[in-house]
């Protein structure tokens, strides 16, 4: 289907203590595909990422991005988080060049590609504001810059639109695919919602829980570029139906686990 | 909306310098005043001795002789090079000791007992014991302020640094930071709002400690112009040292805030 592999997972097995967060995770994924995580709470999702980005280790098994096995975090990738983790100290421009600070980086090139990623991100003319001075929705775009202003080779992002409201998280979308097409990133997005997976995605992974494993793989034909009236096309509403009764069951045992808390 | 119209509604946007200035400050000006006439007429009025109380007219009156004999600069030179002696020794020793406190779990077990024990102890109450053993110079002074600004420092620096948000530090992680880069881009400007907090709340303590020590004994500054104004019942001295010393206080702190505001501008809400 690909022309090369990028990222490649092998036997990927995660226990903290005695419960086991991944089961054997074997997949690959191709150069600038974008793939979509989806599944209940408590499926690893979010670990498989952490690991992935080198953030957490592996208990068995290995990945490699591009031959080369993941053993820590690395400026080859790069990672929004779910909170937008901005320096509330550093002002919008210092905060999206942090990582190639941190590599001491200094090039006329690399401030060209901030600059040029402040603009991409819809957010030129306010380099010089204050993370506090923005909204929810600028915040998340200047944590999407900073992952990209290191240049990476894959991009993971972990529910980064869940903390916004539904209408500014649909425009997040299309502008997420608008930025995407420009360089073809390979990207893993991790989600709680099929709906965001399904119009973001080449393959949308279904993981399961109790041990957290991937299910299945799902691939979406869908023409690009999408725009959001896609949402409405019953090809779009037959694939979320699709992915939504592979977990339903899932769902709502972690649900019922969740209210007994 | 006729031009008229315009520049009406224009005026009424942009009240008078004046009138925004008494919007701000009205209230606070407004209560200082009422609070002075109260006095002024409690002690002309109803303090039948002037050995109990000194109006404000009087204490005002005083310090023009203080002024022109020169002795009012002298007392207030003296504690001045105290509480800056003292204080400075005291903030730069504080914060060392804080940063060694949270960076390694043996010093935080070793020193940890002695710093909860000592901030808890009113060290002000071992004044005399320094005069006995440093003397009724101002060094005696000194040590007494050190003692009792260091442990608010020390204490603020320690939970600043301990209180890193650890969000932030795994994001900087994700780009690959060292220890080193964690400390310097997150750690340190996250604790800097408690650094000036500790450095803040020192400041009353340190002017306390000041008199505080000169009353046990000194040969000059605002405390020993306080005392030597009881002992002589001298009430409007006397209101004079503890005035130049609540302006001090007022000065330094909003001052400090001032500062704070332009170096730490993120540790506001």
């Amino acid at each position: 289907m690909e022309a090369s592999v990028k990222l490649t997972v092998s036997g990927l097995t995660k226990r903290f203590g005695d419960l086991e967060v991944l089961r054997q995770i074997n997949t690959s994924i191709g150069k600038g595909e974008f793939i979509s995580i989806v599944g209940p709470s408590g499926c690893g999702k979010t670990t498989f990422l952490r690991i992935v980005g080198g953030l957490e280790s592996a208990s068995a098994g290995t990945v490699s991005l591009d031959g080369r096995v993941i053993d820590g975090p690395g400026r080859d990738r790069g990672f929004v988080f779910q909170q937008d983790n901005l320096l509330p100290w550093r002002d919008i421009l210092s905060n999206v060049g942090i990582g190639s600070e941190i590599a001491g980086i200094r090039t006329p090139e690399q401030r060209a590609l901030t600059q040029h990623l402040l603009e991409l991100v819809g957010l030129k003319g306010f380099e010089h504001y204050y993370p506090r001075q923005l909204s929810g929705g600028m915040r998340q775009r200047v944590n999407l810059a900073r992952a990209l202003a290191v240049n990476p080779d894959l991009l993971l992002m972990d529910e980064p639109f869940s903390a916004l409201d539904a209408q500014t998280r649909e425009i997040m979308q299309t502008e997420l695919l608008r930025i995407w097409e420009e360089g073809r990133k390979t990207v893993l997005f991790v989600t709680h919602q099929i709906d965001e997976a399904v119009f973001l995605s080449d393959r949308v992974f279904v993981f399961a829980r109790r041990p957290g494993r991937l299910q299945e793989i799902i691939g979406i034909d869908l023409p690009r570029p999408r725009a959001l009236a896609i949402k409405r096309t019953p090809e779009f509403v037959a694939l979320v139906d699709r992915i939504w009764k592979l977990i339903e069951h899932d769902v709502r045992a972690s649900v019922i686990e969740e209210h007994a808390l | 909306m006729s031009i008229d119209a315009i520049q009406r509604s224009e005026r009424r946007e942009s009240p008078g310098l004046l009138r925004k200035w008494a919007s701000r400050h009205g209230w606070a000006v407004g209560s200082v005043v009422t609070g002075l006439a109260i006095w002024e007429i409690a002690a002309r009025g109803f303090v039948a001795s002037k050995l109990f109380l000194a109006s404000p007219s009087q204490i005002v009156a005083a310090i023009g002789p203080l002024w022109r004999s020169g002795e009012l600069q002298v007392h207030f030179y003296t504690s001045a090079l105290e509480f800056v002696l003292g204080y400075g020794a005291a903030c730069i020793l504080g914060i060392a000791l804080g940063f060694l406190i949270a960076s390694s779990r043996r010093c935080k077990q070793a020193l940890q007992p002695w710093v909860s024990g000592l901030y808890a102890t009113p060290t002000v109450a071992l004044a005399p014991l320094f005069i006995l053993w440093f003397g009724v110079g101002i060094f005696s002074k000194i040590v007494v302020v050190a003692l009792l600004v260091i442990f608010p420092v020390i204490i603020n620096t320690e939970t600043g640094l301990r209180q890193t948000p650890q969000n932030l530090v795994e994001t900087v992680r994700s780009f690959g930071a060292s220890r080193r880069q964690i400390f310097y881009m997150v750690s340190l400007p996250a604790a800097l709002p408690f650094i000036f907090a500790g450095l803040r709340l020192g400041i009353g303590r340190g002017l306390i400690g000041v008199v505080v020590a000169e009353l046990f004994g000194a040969r000059a500054g605002l405390g020993q112009l306080i005392q030597q104004s009881a002992e002589t019942f001298n009430m409007p001295a006397l209101f004079v040292g503890v005035v130049v010393l609540a302006v001090a206080g007022i000065v330094l702190t909003s001052g400090f805030v001032w500062l704070e505001k332009r170096l730490v501008p993120w540790g506001q809400d």
